[in-house]
């Protein structure tokens, strides 16, 4: 039949005085296709047949189940440890706002800027803090992860290359008279310039200064990579052209006075300033103990004190200050909640666990006496 | 000379043939073909305003836009335009190649040369610049790209034959006749351009091209709206936060932090705020999504043209994904739509079977006498001792052979009559072999049958017959034709043999032949009756054949009273027929014929298969009733175990009405029937029949005629139509419209809402195909309008069960998992910056690195979920054949819907709380291994970034069912990325170069040095993926779906060879009822007899017995008239009055 079907356009042919025999398009139409003929078949392949070998996941019973046993276990552990070294941590955190109230009343109007107001803490150790022993402060109710505040500031002109540069440091980029402001930004401006000395009461007469260390507390790619002063003869030369922030009582090249390698934009302290909170309460490391004479151990039980000089406003926005004395474990300066929480899942794990077994168990004995019956 | 103005209402075309510039006047349509959609000018202003349509490029042009304003900017603009402009560039050339290609084909189609009489000579134009009006010489075996008026042609009675495989896939050739009047002007075929370009029937009927959306993107637009809201909700919150805070917090802080600005207004400042967190919220529905989607539906589509069990090797084709944004639609089919022939059958018509004198033939029997199935080992019969047989006729049983060369003469009577009683024309061609000519291919069969028996008609005059009887040339005088029409059912022929005998030979429907026989046959006719219920019950067409011996003196009466009869002007036809009947009585039986109209290789297995997955398959088919039911019996759609099957074949609206009432009634009962009668309570009764669907028992199916559709498609019936059909197993849909078609395809659509496949292989399958969800053409074929209007296209209907179970399940599966995740991931990676706008003072500050935020939905995790997304699969493709059931979910929408959006939602936002609050709790009061700054708002953002990297991954890697090397590559290399590029971007050498852009130098060396920091990102990890393992797990062990048990039981008997599902036997019990099928058309016995069909070299004789009896243009009108309503019925909607 099908050769009678094709047959049928010859029929006519034979009929009709002018007539092809076949038109040219069917000729190359099929020249086209006993050509392609190899190369339309589709290759055998397992990426093309989707055959590629696999493992097929499924979710086992054994498998999840010593899963969750395992898992649970794990965090339970875990969490013991967490607990315990938390607990181990020895920290005193004294807050100094309402303590110095007369100073932060003063700090509220910003015309007393150049009236000085300190304040003395005094507080008892009963235990020894030992091994190394930081010194925080910590802010409460500071707002640095802003997202106007976190961008301002300009990071090529902390990095020393280019001093003019303060894009983004609105509304802090430049003075009054449009000098740039170095270094510029919100951040900058809001530093914290508290300065606290902690003092040792040793035989509740002398009080000595506990000498502190104001080196490596900023991250060492801060230090070494992000924040370079300009090049320069001297820092001050460095920064001329450029103004200090509005709120900054002294010039960034005479931060500090005592050491003038930490001047400029690698004074550690504004380099930790300049790194960013992610909360609104936040400690940020201050002073590290330097272990030397009566401090080798750590800090000693005993009578202290914080001479605190209270520059930085926190009652405007009903923010609190304090200060914080803290050791460390393994796991840096960790918080109790990481070994709760991790108590918690393995607990709930386990939980999970042990339900999903009865209820595998229970389902499988029913399959079993279907199947008996 | 009037033509009405108004294009859409033209009702009538006045038109000057060969006058161009009277034609011109009314600026009819030219006949350039235009599919393509820009030209090289206009491509970018038209394809971006195209894109720029789109709902979600709209959006993200909106975003982008919004991140410009400095205001409220809380995301820099790179987050945005990278991803925008890699999807609206990769659109924009997907869009322009395909155009080209466009632009191609229309070259070639329009760049063909015809021959058009311009300035009184024929010159050669491209078919582009044909006009209206134009006379066009065509040449035998040209393409005809235009509708053409045929004026004359060389053929005698300028009859002109056209192959209609571009339209219908129907490869017989159709007869055309000039007008009288125009019919004597020219020697060749000459053809007046009538309708041009988009003018054309075909054009006009073949439907608008609508843009294919799949259920699931129309889903998906439903929740990006939601989303939205969603999106305007939290934005409302927060800004009130922000308002707020700025009142009672900020306004303080304010005074301190920003020293030149002035106070300002919380209001405003929470107006900001909002447009502020809708950007940085905006990622929920990230443009990767989009781009996702398409990427997987285009490796779909790869899998479908690539996979080799859906090549044909016959014609060599591959199978072909023709549209690249429908593959999931396959998985959620619930009602094909098919077309018959080309589709189902091959148009191939064998001859099978025979019952002759009560002696079956055909089957094939074994050594022991018992019937045996067709095996390979059979020897066919061998005709080479007959130099004109058939080679590609085959016939299996020796004995009919054998019972030839014992000369029973009741064989030789049976072949006989299939040689001489038919209207096939014979020609000769250039080697001296035999050529058919047939009108109608079940004919073809039976001539090609008794030409391989020895019986082999040679050549026809208009009143005689020759044929080559066992070697020997015998010539039969024809006396009369009694031609075939639809309510005799049957045809004859009176010959006068070389002995002077005159014989009657009539074939046709056992029902009506049996009434005709003469008593005597009563043993016989039992005899055969069986064997005809017999070969019914294998789907085989069946005739009846029967002669009678006439004697001269009767027939010269007889035909003296049809000559009378044929005079007459009123009452003409009765008369005849009532002589017709008159003669064909006293019939002597000789057998029967069986013919299988071949179906299309592995069609009954596939249709069982697609039945046992809740698809319901219709057949809508422009052939007759009977031949539509035969091939319903034979592919397993309709059987003999139904119930009742429905036949709605009424003429007027009320009879259909009354039809389908009665069926109604018949299927739900009485108890129903009286609340039936009016269709006022419409959502009542939608209700209502949900219910009922559940209590109907049984199989029923639905036999509707194209009159008959057209009433019920009318407003008041329609809805008892779809109610019946829905109801019934099967609906066959026969002498339908192609635009019908689509109207049945349009009611399912709109009425079930329910996704639809129409599968066919001509053009008028065409509207039907682009109505439909899905449309499928069958390649392979002459014609190309199907498969150029297809979706999908294959060689063979059989591949359908591999594209829907396998192809189009795993799409759907595939598409669902990787929505559900996707949603998921981008819920717990945007809600985080909610949680976090409570502890930034609602200032919009983000949580993350902005190049976190830019690379992670590109980067960082689109790869392994595109894997799981092209290549998951939860069983095996020949599982999913296996278990046709496993198709189910995708019917029902049950991987992704609105139910399982909330879930990923929840699971999202649960994610993003643990995500938080972890890292927030373990931050407070935290301090670094040397006992620096750890909580600082870099740290965070870089742990939160890490463990939601790494959540993300464990759950992809939980997601990922079939882990492939590909797999691992992905979800292993997505993590070692991410390391390596938080690295990179934190290393002092860009820094060095960029610092204002990677201002998170040496973050990730000191952060992820911290135990701490690993602590967090663990037990982030852990309390985030274990609820929804526990979730899995009890949900497999309670609740398991077939698929969980499949690869259950496949785990547990890995090397045992998997279980294979019974499917049902495909043979049925036969039962009495006819299998008489006939695609016959009346007119060509007046043809025969009058030879109008035949070459000058056989002028009709001026006188003979069989004068041609009618007035000389009647037996064209009625040809025409016969031939119009069934080859062409594209008019019957849109008449054209010329």
């Amino acid at each position: 039949m099908k050769k009678m079907a094709a047959a049928n356009v010859r029929h006519l042919c034979s009929t009709n005085p002018v007539c092809f025999l076949l038109p040219h398009y069917h000729r190359t139409k099929m020249k086209r296709i006993s050509e392609d003929y190899q190369s339309r078949l589709p290759d055998n392949t397992a990426l093309k047949q989707q055959q590629l070998p696999a493992y097929r996941l499924q979710l086992s019973a054994t498998g999840v189940l010593s899963g969750f046993f395992a898992a649970g276990a794990f965090c339970l552990g875990m969490g013991i440890i967490l607990i315990l070294s938390a607990k181990s941590i020895k920290e005193i955190e004294v807050k100094y706002t309402k303590i110095c109230a007369n100073c932060a009343e003063l700090r509220e109007d910003a015309t007393n800027f150049d009236k000085e107001c300190t304040c003395s803490i005094p507080f008892y150790l009963s235990e020894t803090m030992k091994g190394n022993v930081y010194m925080y402060y910590k802010l409460y109710g500071f707002y640095q992860n802003l997202y106007q505040y976190i961008l301002s500031r300009s990071n090529s002109q902390l990095l020393g290359t280019d001093l003019k540069d303060v894009g983004n440091c609105a509304p802090f980029s430049n003075s009054h008279d449009g000098t740039p402001i170095a270094p510029c930004g919100a951040i900058a401006n809001s530093i914290f310039n508290d300065t606290i000395i902690l003092s040792y009461n040793l035989n509740s007469s002398i009080p000595i200064e506990v000498p502190m260390l104001k080196s490596k507390i900023t991250w060492w790619t801060d230090k070494y990579v992000k924040f370079q002063n300009p090049s320069s003869i001297n820092l001050s030369s460095a920064f001329a052209g450029t103004t200090k922030p509005p709120y900054w009582s002294k010039p960034v090249y005479e931060l500090d006075e005592e050491d003038p390698g930490n001047n400029g934009f690698l004074n550690d302290d504004f380099i930790v300033w300049m790194r960013t909170a992610a909360f609104p309460t936040f400690k940020k490391l201050y002073r590290r103990l330097n272990r030397i004479q009566y401090f080798i151990e750590g800090l000693p039980a005993g009578n202290y004190s914080f001479n605190i000089t209270y520059n930085f406003p926190v009652t405007r926005f009903k923010g609190e200050k304090s200060v914080v004395l803290s050791t460390l474990t393994w796991s840096g300066g960790s918080s109790l909640f990481l070994g709760l929480a991790y108590t918690v899942t393995g607990a709930v794990t386990w939980l999970a666990a042990f339900s999903m077994m009865a209820i595998h168990l229970m389902l499988k004995k029913k399959k079993m006496l279907f199947i008996q019956d | 000379m009037f033509c009405s103005k108004k294009k859409s209402l033209e009702v009538e075309r006045t038109v000057k043939a060969n006058d161009r510039e009277y034609n011109e006047k009314f600026q009819y349509a030219d006949n350039r073909i235009h599919t393509s959609k820009y030209n090289v000018l206009t491509f970018l202003p038209i394809n971006l305003f195209e894109q720029f349509q789109r709902v979600a490029n709209a959006y993200f042009l909106f975003l982008l836009i919004l991140q410009l304003i400095p205001e409220i900017s809380s995301l820099t603009w790179f987050t945005t335009i990278v991803p925008l402009v890699l999807v609206i560039t990769m659109t924009a050339v997907k869009d322009a190649t395909d155009d080209y290609f466009r632009h191609k084909s229309d070259n070639q189609v329009n760049n063909r040369l015809s021959e058009v009489l311009i300035n009184s000579k024929l010159q050669n134009e491209k078919w582009m610049n044909v006009k209206v009006g134009d006379i066009v010489k065509l040449e035998n075996n040209q393409f005809v790209a235009a509708d053409l008026l045929l004026l004359s042609s060389s053929e005698p009675h300028s009859l002109c034959y056209i192959e209609t495989a571009e339209l219908d896939g129907e490869t017989n050739l159709k007869v055309r006749h000039a007008l009288s009047v125009t019919s004597e002007l020219g020697a060749d075929i000459n053809r007046l351009a009538k309708f041009d370009g988009p003018d054309t029937k075909l054009i006009q009927n073949s439907g608008k091209t609508k843009l294919k959306r799949t259920s699931i993107d129309r889903l998906l637009n439903t929740l990006v709206l939601w989303i939205f809201g969603f999106l305007v909700c939290l934005g409302i919150i927060l800004a009130i936060g922000n308002s707020i805070w700025e009142n009672q917090v900020g306004d303080q802080f304010r005074t301190f932090l920003f020293w030149k600005e002035g106070r300002k207004n919380p209001v405003f400042s929470g107006f900001l705020t909002f447009w502020s967190y809708i950007i940085i919220l905006n990622t929920v529905v990230p443009i990767s999504l989009y781009v996702s989607m398409e990427v997987i539906r285009l490796g779909h589509s790869y899998f479908i043209n690539w996979d080799r069990r859906m090549y044909y090797s016959g014609k060599s084709t591959p199978a072909e994904a023709r549209t690249t944004t429908l593959n999931e639609e396959l998985g959620q089919i619930e009602y094909i739509f098919s077309d018959k022939t080309g589709t189902l059958t091959q148009n191939i018509m064998t001859f099978k079977k025979c019952s002759i004198n009560g002696k079956i033939y055909g089957e094939v029997h074994d050594d022991m006498g018992q019937k045996t199935h067709m095996t390979k080992k059979n020897e066919p019969v061998d005709f080479s001792v007959n130099p004109q047989a058939d080679r590609t006729f085959q016939f299996f049983d020796h004995r009919l052979m054998e019972s030839i060369k014992l000369g029973d003469s009741k064989v030789y009577e049976f072949l006989r009559l299939l040689a001489l009683c038919h209207t096939v024309m014979s020609e000769e061609n250039s080697a001296g072999q035999l050529i058919y000519q047939v009108q109608s291919p079940d004919e073809g069969a039976l001539v090609t049958a008794a030409r391989n028996f020895g019986f082999i008609f040679k050549s026809r005059t208009p009143e005689t017959i020759t044929v080559e009887e066992l070697g020997t040339l015998v010539t039969y005088q024809l006396l009369a034709f009694l031609d075939f029409n639809n309510i005799r059912k049957r045809m004859s022929v009176i010959v006068r043999n070389p002995e002077g005998q005159i014989k009657l030979y009539c074939k046709g429907a056992d029902t009506i032949l049996f009434e005709k026989l003469h008593p005597s046959n009563e043993d016989l006719l039992n005899l055969t009756t069986d064997h005809l219920s017999e070969f019914a019950g294998e789907g085989l067409r069946t005739l009846a054949i029967a002669y009678r011996d006439l004697d001269d003196k009767y027939f010269k009466e007889w035909h003296k009273m049809l000559e009378d009869a044929n005079a007459l002007m009123d009452e003409r036809d009765e008369r005849i027929a009532g002589l017709y009947e008159e003669i064909e009585r006293d019939l002597m039986l000789l057998g029967a014929t069986a013919v299988e109209d071949k179906l299309q290789e592995g069609v009954i297995e596939t249709i069982t298969n697609l039945s046992l997955a809740h698809i319901k398959i219709w057949v809508l088919t422009g052939d007759k009733q009977e031949t539509a039911i035969n091939i319903g019996y034979a592919c397993n759609m309709l059987t003999d175990d139904m119930k009742d099957v429905f036949i709605i074949s009424g003429n007027t609206a009320v009879e259909v009405r009354e039809e389908l009432r009665k069926a109604k009634e018949n299927l739900f009962g009485q108890n129903r029937s009286s609340s039936n009668g009016h269709v006022v309570f419409e959502k009542q009764q939608l209700e209502l029949d949900s219910v009922v669907e559940e209590t109907i028992t049984g199989d029923y199916a639905l036999i509707i005629n194209g009159h008959s559709l057209a009433h019920a498609l009318e407003s008041d019936v329609k809805n008892d139509l779809i109610e019946l059909a829905c109801m019934c197993k099967t609906v066959v849909c026969c002498r339908v419209t192609p635009l019908q078609k689509a109207q049945v395809v349009e009611l399912v659509k709109n009425y079930r809402h329910a996704v639809t496949l129409a599968i066919g292989d001509g053009a008028n399958d065409v509207s039907m195909i682009k109505s439909a969800h899905i449309g499928v053409g069958i390649s392979g074929q002459e014609g190309l309008q199907a498969v150029l209007a297809s979706d999908y296209s294959f060689a063979q209907f059989r591949y359908l069960q591999r594209l829907l179970l396998v192809h189009g399940r795993w799409s759907y599966f595939r598409m669902c998992k990787f929505l559900r995740y996707f949603f998921y991931k981008n819920f717990a990676f945007t809600l985080v910056h909610f949680w976090f706008g409570f502890f930034c003072g609602f200032s919009a500050q983000t949580v993350y690195d902005q190049w976190f935020i830019a690379l992670f939905n590109i980067v960082y995790t689109s790869l392994p979920v595109l894997a799981m997304g092209i290549f998951d699969q939860d069983v095996s493709d020949q599982s999913s054949m296996d278990y046709p059931q496993l198709y189910e979910p995708g019917q029902l929408n049950l991987l992704f819907n609105k139910h399982k959006f909330f879930i990923c939602m929840a699971h999202g936002i649960y994610t993003s709380l643990v995500l938080f609050f972890i890292p927030y709790g373990a931050f407070y009061n935290v301090a670094g291994e040397d006992g620096q700054l750890i909580a600082d708002y870099q740290s965070f953002a870089v742990t939160m970034a890490t463990s939601l990297v790494i959540v993300v991954s464990v759950q992809i890697a939980l997601d990922t069912s079939y882990w492939t090397v590909i797999n691992h590559v992905f979800i292993w290399g997505s993590i070692a990325t991410y390391f390596s590029v938080l690295f990179t971007m934190h290393s002092n050498g860009i820094f060095g170069i960029f610092p204002s852009q990677f201002p998170f130098v040496g973050n990730a060396r000191h952060s992820l040095t911290q135990k701490c920091i690993w602590l967090v990102i663990l037990l982030t990890t852990v309390a985030s993926v274990m609820p929804v393992v526990v979730f899995r797990f009890l949900k497999v062990d309670l609740f398991p779906t077939l698929s969980d048990q499949i690869r259950q039981r496949q785990k547990s008997q890995k090397k045992a060879r998997p279980l294979r599902s019974q499917r049902p036997q495909t043979r049925r019990s036969s039962s009495r009822r006819s299998g008489y099928a006939f695609a016959h058309q009346e007119g060509y016995g007046e043809l025969i007899t009058s030879g109008r069909n035949m070459r000058a070299k056989n002028p009709p004789p001026a006188s003979g017995l069989e004068k041609t009896p009618y007035n000389s243009t009647s037996w064209i009108e009625n040809l025409c008239k016969k031939t119009t309503d069934t080859v062409s019925s594209f008019s019957q909607d849109k008449t054209v009055k010329l």
